[in-house]
């Protein structure tokens, strides 16, 4: 059987249940690797310049780990997934770039995904990516529809179940469900939305378990997966008129949203060098000064980025807001 | 209304001219200095690329200069830059000025696209009168760039350090000058021979060094600290292949007749690097592919934090086409002291390269 290798990084989190399933119709099995560990992210730094943004790196770690456990890699190039809205260049080269930096790596499989050149186009791709399994066109086709639904399921079940992406791949993979967080939720102190890439967000290695750490001093979290793509773009729309990069209304529309949506404060986390974070970023941040309603905080991650530090500033964030919910409370009676 | 216009190397030069012939008010802010760029990174998010900080201080020091109108290139792709004139406008207006952001989306809009533009911006001039003014306003780009490849070859065999510096400066201030096509054609005329005529190291073979990377940072000397300039006095010649007449030629004229100057280049990447990733990340892989036998070396530039070239920067080192490359990355941080060492040891060792090499 061909083992096909998905590093745990960058996509994943958008697009596992879709890529497990394809493969798996047309008779592959996938490797996923492991959560990111310290050894990923120093092996992936060691091989880019040092520019290159941590995502990027922790990617490049991942593939490291994948290196002589599966035949092949899977890694598309998403160039557009929605009319006019392009992606960033990180994931354009991403193929390229790994071939590169990493020549031992297993053969890649990957594919031009781009809306705007056609619907005829994207089947090509789809269809050539198939073609790595089997010659029938119907089979491809099969699972690349039963891969659809898989996606609309995952999305569905995040939104309607109010899940972060690794809580509905674990409940899609048929993990038993973990201690329902719902169990604080009776003494909430607070409620943070935290705002940004789900690669940066549930990646607790690289933001040192900082949705745990809130949750555990009984804050609720919200996140921009909890929010509908009407509400998404929306917000967007507000904001900056036209969204410009693919997955930039995570940032901005889910940051517009919650902005005018009562919660107590938003905590924006940011790679350092990442090239459409820092506009959108700025972007929520300038609307936040402009409404002087909500409290914002953006955090820049890195690969120097130290747990105290985090840790710090976290604590000084949360300690304004729940002074402020406090002097709210006692103004009120 | 008055039109303000960001600097990019000579750019301001053709833009006033075709401003001019039809009567438009325009301010061109001062020359990028310190005072530019601290208005721009005071105003930027600091994650930004030196292009971006820079069209913002330009910007702001043309609405001090009394412009109402700025023009911006723009866009959708993939580079930030086609956002950038969006962003400047929302900062602006957060400082209180009051201006109108026109963008110029070049490879989008097409030819007619930009003409529109600029017949709002004329106040609805008559076409005849538009289309021979921008004609006006090309002779002028392309006499500035045909003086600036003579400068180019004669800087690293000049005896007099900065001679065909001096003249390029008197020549740029007289292009800026002419009104009518003679005296531009005359100006061109004279200041290559004059350029032809310095005094000249005739043996000295000069190094031949390529010169790629991020459009912006190649064409504006201040942002890579006249990197062109200071090779020169090394004494290597300096080949660059984007020029912004060429640009605008085919970006404006053949690229919508299906002709592609960078088909080549991006055949060359391919091995390396399958599909377009945004800025000038592919051509900059190509460029390193396809003149790895005629250049002694290579320079890619690039502003800090640039998403393409970071990739490029990335892919070039696994080619297998071979010669050496310096990535200088351009920030409000660089230091003229800083860079001249690095060029000086990477100097140092095509020299030796090329001594080994003959010896053999």
């Amino acid at each position: 059987m061909i083992r096909i290798g998905i590093p745990r990084a960058l996509l994943y989190y958008e697009y596992y249940p879709v890529w497990k399933r394809f493969f798996e119709e047309l008779g592959a099995e996938v490797v996923v690797s492991p959560p990111t560990t310290q050894d990923m992210m120093v092996s992936g730094s060691s091989r880019v310049v040092a520019d290159t943004c941590l995502p990027v790196k922790v990617f490049l770690g991942h593939v490291l780990y994948l290196v002589g456990k599966c035949d092949y890699i899977f890694i598309p190039a998403i160039r557009s997934v929605k009319s006019k809205v392009y992606n960033c260049s990180k994931f354009l080269g991403l193929p390229d770039m790994t071939n590169a930096v990493i020549p031992e790596s297993p053969p890649i499989l990957d594919m031009d995904v781009d809306v705007n050149k056609g619907k005829r186009k994207l089947y090509q791709a789809i269809y050539q990516l198939g073609r790595h399994f089997t010659w029938n066109p119907f089979k491809v086709r099969q699972a690349s529809l039963a891969a659809w639904q898989a996606h609309l399921n995952y999305h569905e079940l995040m939104s309607s179940h109010n899940l972060t992406p690794p809580q509905a791949i674990e409940i899609i993979s048929g993990i038993p469900e973990a201690e329902a967080n719902s169990s604080y939720l009776s003494s909430t102190r607070a409620t943070i939305a935290i705002i940004g890439h789900p690669y940066l967000l549930y990646d607790e290695h690289i933001n040192h378990r900082f949705i745990s750490r809130l949750e555990q001093a009984h804050n609720r979290v919200l996140t921009p997966e909890m929010l509908s793509a009407e509400e998404l773009q929306l917000a967007t729309a507000r904001l900056v008129g036209r969204a410009y990069w693919t997955y930039e209304e995570e940032v901005v529309g889910a940051g517009g949203h919650y902005l005018q949506n009562g919660v107590d404060g938003i905590i924006g986390i940011m790679a350092f060098g990442c090239g459409p974070d820092s506009l959108m970023m700025d972007m929520v941040r300038r609307q936040a000064s402009r409404l002087k309603t909500t409290p914002f905080m953006s955090l820049t991650l890195e690969e120097h980025t130290a747990e105290a530090g985090i840790v710090t500033r976290l604590e000084a964030f949360l300690d304004m807001i729940y002074r402020k919910r406090r002097i709210q409370a006692e103004s009120c009676r | 209304m008055r039109v303000g216009i960001p600097h990019m190397g000579n750019l301001y030069i053709p833009l006033k001219a075709l401003f001019d012939r039809l009567n438009v008010d325009c301010v061109i802010p001062p020359v990028n200095n310190q005072r530019t760029l601290s208005l721009g990174i005071k105003h930027s998010p600091e994650g930004l690329c030196i292009p971006f900080k820079l069209t913002l201080g330009n910007m702001i020091e043309a609405v001090e200069l009394g412009a109402d109108t700025l023009i911006m290139a723009g866009g959708t792709g993939i580079c930030r830059l086609g956002y950038y004139a969006e962003i400047q406008e929302q900062i602006l207006h957060d400082l209180g000025y009051n201006c109108e952001m026109v963008q110029l989306g070049v490879s989008e809009q097409k030819l007619f696209g930009l003409l529109k533009i600029i017949k709002r911006l004329s106040n609805y001039a008559s076409w005849f009168k538009i289309i021979s003014a921008f004609r006006f306003g090309l002779a002028k780009l392309s006499a500035l760039d045909r003086i600036e490849r003579v400068v180019q070859k004669v800087r690293p065999v000049e005896r007099i350090t900065g001679a065909a510096n001096r003249l390029f400066t008197k020549a740029i201030k007289a292009i800026d000058k002419a009104d009518d096509y003679a005296t531009l054609k005359k100006v061109q005329i004279d200041y290559i021979d004059q350029l032809n005529q310095i005094d000249k190291d005739t043996q000295y073979k000069p190094l031949i060094v390529g010169i790629t990377g991020e459009f912006y940072v190649l064409l504006e000397p201040f942002s890579n600290l006249d990197v062109e300039s200071e090779l020169g006095k090394l004494g290597v010649e300096v080949r660059r292949t984007t020029f912004i007449s060429e640009w605008t030629k085919f970006s404006l004229f053949l690229n919508p007749l299906g002709v592609n100057e960078k088909a080549r280049i991006h055949k060359a990447a391919l091995p390396y690097l399958k599909r377009d990733i945004g800025g000038d990340g592919w051509e900059s892989v190509g460029e390193k592919v396809l003149h790895a036998k005629e250049y002694d070396g290579l320079i890619h530039l690039a502003p800090f934090t640039c998403m393409p070239e970071i990739i490029a920067q990335n892919i070039m080192p696994s080619t297998k086409e071979n010669i050496p490359v310096l990535t200088i990355l351009c920030d409000e941080q660089v230091a003229k002291a800083g860079m001249l060492t690095r060029l000086e040891a990477f100097v140092d060792l095509l020299e030796r390269k090329r001594r080994k090499g003959n010896n053999r």
